[in-house]
């Protein structure tokens, strides 16, 4: 079979149409480069489109949330993982890259005191200070000022329906990375493979979440491609064992399973974790990192003390119980993450959605933190493993969850949809200046063998349906590589990723090329293995408990330890298959005064929610109302009409 | 239970009668837990959309019986038909292609005329407006959407969905409405919103008996109406775009 090749040409490829990508491609183009944004689904569909629309923006709730807070408060919760340049980077560019998806049609609430969005007075679990602004209709407001940046002006080319395979390198010798030639993409909409010159490419594709399917809440195409291509050409991956799984997701009816249905805020002053029999597992729920709370289900789970659905309960009671506070709190929960209540409406009883019984909730994949080891600019980084930066894969950036080094060891609610602009912003116009600085294509020759090796897989004969080892990955994946791990599970990660990529090399594709779902789905499973591969040898080489990555064999990492991220280099092997080999690379301490500092608000903080509980109900009651209305603020009622609402549709046939 | 599943291989057409096995006793299995099982179990290489399974990214859509459904919130019944959309030209199996509509507006939707004082709240209607989740449900049974292909005029060549589609739909004009409902937009962007209404096929839309929409917007009152009464007597003319 031949499928058709298509050539073309540009400076810059962006790879992925979410938040990240749409900016990184805006940014570009008004650089004065041409464009082409790449997406496997159509414009702007994206965890940015589902996400519940909460967006970090420093300084919107008061001026001590400085850059250095901020910054410092990235790095604490990250348990000092991040690089202090991306974080310096994400707080100095907080505002604007908020204000950008506003020129685009973004328009929340405007607190007049301040001059800007409004944003709750209650921080986020893990923030130190109140910075989240809260949307009508969640991430979908935020996905039509993706759209609207790539679809508007005309001035960017966009295919949907494509999936980028791989990048062309050239230069590649002995071990030193080379030069981005562009790319080579397969558009199932015109059944063409797509040989896209371009001296840049910006990869803002997103996570691996669904390596996890279907316990994960995030969109179907999170397969890790842009990591999985990366790697392939030889970049630099970092902080590959930390994936956040989201605590509060749901475990059934089947049709919901893994969908988000809460985060540590959800549960108020009041909720708390307890196991099967009813026993508290972990109180002041609302201060708690995401991996926190993950690590304590899964501890508990390990512990046989687990629910049947392998999770555990949240138990919300207690925050609405109170005769006045509780209808405060309902209302709190049903307008903070209103995507998420809806899920819990559709799905829990009756008398679970009004908080009258506990949640069965398990974590579920929502967020990969680890990602393509980039500098503040989005740039590639390679070099020895010490943490000196050194050029990596000349010409190639990234953006937004396909990037890592900014979140470490676990992310904080609201601050992804920043991140996306803030770094899509820079790697654009970082993009922009190298496709300026090297404006001759790096040759031709890189592609010949991509294209050889896609065009063989169409009419490839063989036994095995790659849509059905996609599944039998995802199942060991949460099993060995997911929320719990030990030394054994890992070993067993490793038995189970060579027996699919040798099953996986005996596909059977039919020959057609117009939208080929064999194809497709060989292709996002030759990413999940090379995802899984990154996973497992970067958990192998962190060898105790922090953040996402929870070792039931190892000890928590001690906080007097030197920080180190792992960086995990990949080089593909003859057959296309790519061989990991993971290292470390220091990371600087946070100063010990600040640190200290910041545990102390944060002690404080926890013994104030404490001795909130203790108190009779006659007074807590009163103290809570006043909160709940600080919180709200006036007339803060939920929309009418809103996406996955149970308006009248003609789509739903409910029942 | 059986539910009949509409598959286009190649450009064949063929109807697969799958039996779903409920995953516990008395289960309405929603249609994306058929499309699922089925490609875990039968059909392997099934090809259709899907992102998010919760009803917020709009990709899922396909018909049932003939009407289109939100694919993961849409509970199915023994002996339903399942179709890909019938507004749009068929990829393969339940997968249609899509971009033909976006890009339509293409150079369209006023990146020009940006307000910048950002600080300024926007009126309900146009977050009522941006709910929308661009499922296209409200392409069925548009007759502006069907001229695209109704039309066989002496020089009319396929729709091109590359190009972006000639005539427009209730999407289209929701985006087009959106904007000038836009504090940050000029007078002069609410303008060119309304032209380019106008140049879509506007219209069609008098004397419609109106669009519906996916997740229950009001398209007819909030988006049709609206333009309508913004057009005035540009519409009273014979010609299919005024001006
Ligand atoms: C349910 C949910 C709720 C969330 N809520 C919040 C929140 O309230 N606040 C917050 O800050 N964060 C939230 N997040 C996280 C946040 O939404 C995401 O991390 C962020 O939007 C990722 O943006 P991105 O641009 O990096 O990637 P995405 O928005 O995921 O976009 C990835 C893009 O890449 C494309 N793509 C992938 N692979 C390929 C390929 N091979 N070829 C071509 N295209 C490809 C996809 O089609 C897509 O267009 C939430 C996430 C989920 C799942
Ligand atoms: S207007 Fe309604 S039906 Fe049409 S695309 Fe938007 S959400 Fe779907
Ligand atoms: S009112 Fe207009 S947009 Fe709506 S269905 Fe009729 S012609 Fe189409
Ligand atoms: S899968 Fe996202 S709307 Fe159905």
């Amino acid at each position: 079979m031949t499928i058709e090749v298509e050539w073309r040409d540009y400076d810059v490829i962006v790879v992925g149409s979410g938040g990240a990508g749409s900016a990184a491609a805006d940014a570009a183009a008004a650089e004065g480069a041409r464009v082409l944004v790449v997406s496997k689904d159509p414009i702007a569909c994206s965890d940015t489109k589902i996400s519940e629309g909460n967006a970090t923006v420093r300084g919107t709730v008061s001026d001590a949330d400085t850059e250095q807070e901020l910054s410092d408060n990235l790095r604490v919760s990250g348990a000092d993982l991040p690089l202090p340049a991306l974080t310096a980077a994400y707080a100095k560019d907080s505002r604007p890259a908020y204000d950008w998806y506003r020129a685009h049609g973004l328009r929340p609430k405007i607190n007049r005191d301040r001059q800007g969005p409004f944003a709750r007075p209650l921080a986020k679990g893990g923030h130190t200070v109140a910075r989240s602004v809260g949307h009508k209709n969640a991430g979908v407001a935020f996905s039509h000022a993706a759209w609207d940046a790539v679809v508007e002006g005309a001035q960017i080319d966009y295919l949907e329906d494509a999936w980028f395979l791989d990048l062309a390198v050239a230069g590649a010798e002995n071990g030193a990375p080379g030069r981005v030639a562009g790319g080579l993409v397969y558009h199932a909409a015109t059944g063409t493979l797509v040989a896209v010159r371009a001296s840049a490419v910006v990869m803002a594709s997103g996570g691996l979440n669904t390596l996890y399917f279907p316990k994960t809440d995030t969109m179907r195409g999170n397969t890790g491609d842009g990591y999985a291509a990366a790697a392939r050409a030889g970049a630099d991956l970092v902080d590959m064992e930390q994936v956040q799984f989201l605590p509060f997701c749901l475990t059934a009816p089947a049709s919901y399973e893994g969908l988000l249905v809460g985060e540590p805020s959800t549960a108020s002053f009041l909720g708390v974790l307890r196991d099967r029999h009813g026993k508290v597992i972990l109180d002041g729920v609302y201060l708690r990192t995401r991996a926190e709370c993950s690590a304590a289900i899964m501890r508990a789970v390990a512990d046989g003390r687990g629910t049947d659905g392998g999770g555990a309960y949240l138990d919300l009671t207690a925050n609405a119980r109170l005769p006045r506070s509780g209808k405060g709190f309902m209302r709190y929960l049903q307008t903070s993450m209103p995507s998420a209540y809806r899920t819990a409406r559709q799905a829990l009883s009756k008398p679970a959605v009004r908080c009258e019984e506990s949640w069965e909730v398990r974590p579920a994949a929502h967020y990969t933190m680890g990602g393509i080891r980039v500098d503040a600019t989005g740039a590639s980084v390679g070099g020895p493993g010490d943490g000196t930066a050194a050029a990596g894969l000349s010409g190639l950036f990234a953006a937004g969850q396909a990037m890592g080094g900014v979140f470490g060891a676990n992310r904080l609610g609201s601050t992804a949809l920043t991140e996306n602009v803030v770094f899509g912003l820079r790697a654009g116009r970082g993009a922009a200046d190298h496709a300026r600085a090297h404006p001759h294509s790096a040759g031709d020759d890189a592609f010949h063998p991509l294209i050889a090796a896609a065009t063989a897989q169409f009419g490839h004969g063989g036994d095995q349906a790659p849509a059905l080892l996609k599944l039998e990955l995802q199942r060991a994946a949460w099993d060995h590589i997911g929320p719990a791990r030990t030394a054994d599970s890992l070993n067993r990660m490793d038995a189970v990723i060579d027996d699919l990529a040798d099953r996986a090399g005996r596909a059977a594709v039919p020959d057609y090329a117009l939208w080929n779902q064999a194809f497709i789905e060989w292709v996002e499973l030759r990413s999940l293995l090379d995802v899984a591969r990154a996973v497992t040898a970067a958990a192998r080489e962190r060898d105790a408990s922090v953040g996402g990555h929870v070792r039931l064999d190892r000890p928590q990492v001690s906080i007097l330890a030197q920080p180190y991220s792992t960086v995990v280099r990949g080089q593909t092997g003859n057959g296309g298959v790519l061989r990991v080999q993971a290292v470390r690379a220091r990371r600087p301490r946070m100063p010990a005064m600040r640190l200290l500092a910041m545990r102390l608000k944060d002690a404080w903080r926890k013994t104030q929610a404490k001795a909130l509980c203790l108190l009779p109900p006659a007074l807590l009651d009163p103290i809570l109302d006043r909160r709940y209305r600080a919180i709200l603020g006036p007339g803060d009622a939920a929309p009418a009409v809103s996406p996955g609402g149970p308006a009248a549709a003609v789509a739903d046939a409910a029942e | 239970m059986k539910i009949d599943i509409v598959t286009t291989r190649n450009g064949v057409r063929e109807t697969v009668a799958y039996d779903y096995r409920p995953r516990q006793d008395g289960e309405r299995p929603m249609i994306l837990d058929v499309l699922l099982q089925a490609q875990a179990t039968a059909l392997p290489d099934l090809a259709f959309r899907y992102g998010c399974r919760a009803r917020n990214c709009g990709v899922c859509t396909v018909d049932v019986n003939g009407r289109p459904r939100i694919a993961c919130r849409a509970r199915v019944r023994a002996g339903d038909r399942i179709e890909p959309m019938a507004t749009l030209p068929v990829l393969a199996d339940l997968v249609v292609r899509r971009d033909g509509i976006a890009r339509q507006l293409q150079g369209r939707t006023t990146a020009d005329h940006r307000d910048p004082d950002l600080n300024e709240e926007a009126p309900e209607a146009y977050h009522d407006l941006t709910a929308c989740i661009e499922c296209y449900a409200c392409l069925d049974g548009c007759p502006m959407h069907a001229r695209n292909f109704a039309d066989d005029a002496a020089d009319a060549a396929l729709p091109d969905a590359a190009t972006g589609y000639r005539w427009g739909n209730p999407f289209s004009l929701l985006k087009l409405q959106r904007l000038r409902l836009d504090p940050c937009v000029t007078e002069d962007g609410r303008q060119a919103a309304l032209d380019a209404a106008i140049d879509l096929g506007l219209d069609a839309c008098v004397g419609c008996k109106g669009c519906k929409c996916g997740v229950g917007i009001d398209l007819k009152g909030g988006v049709v109406g609206e333009l309508l009464a913004a057009a005035g007597d540009r519409l009273s003319g014979d010609g299919a775009s005024a001006d």
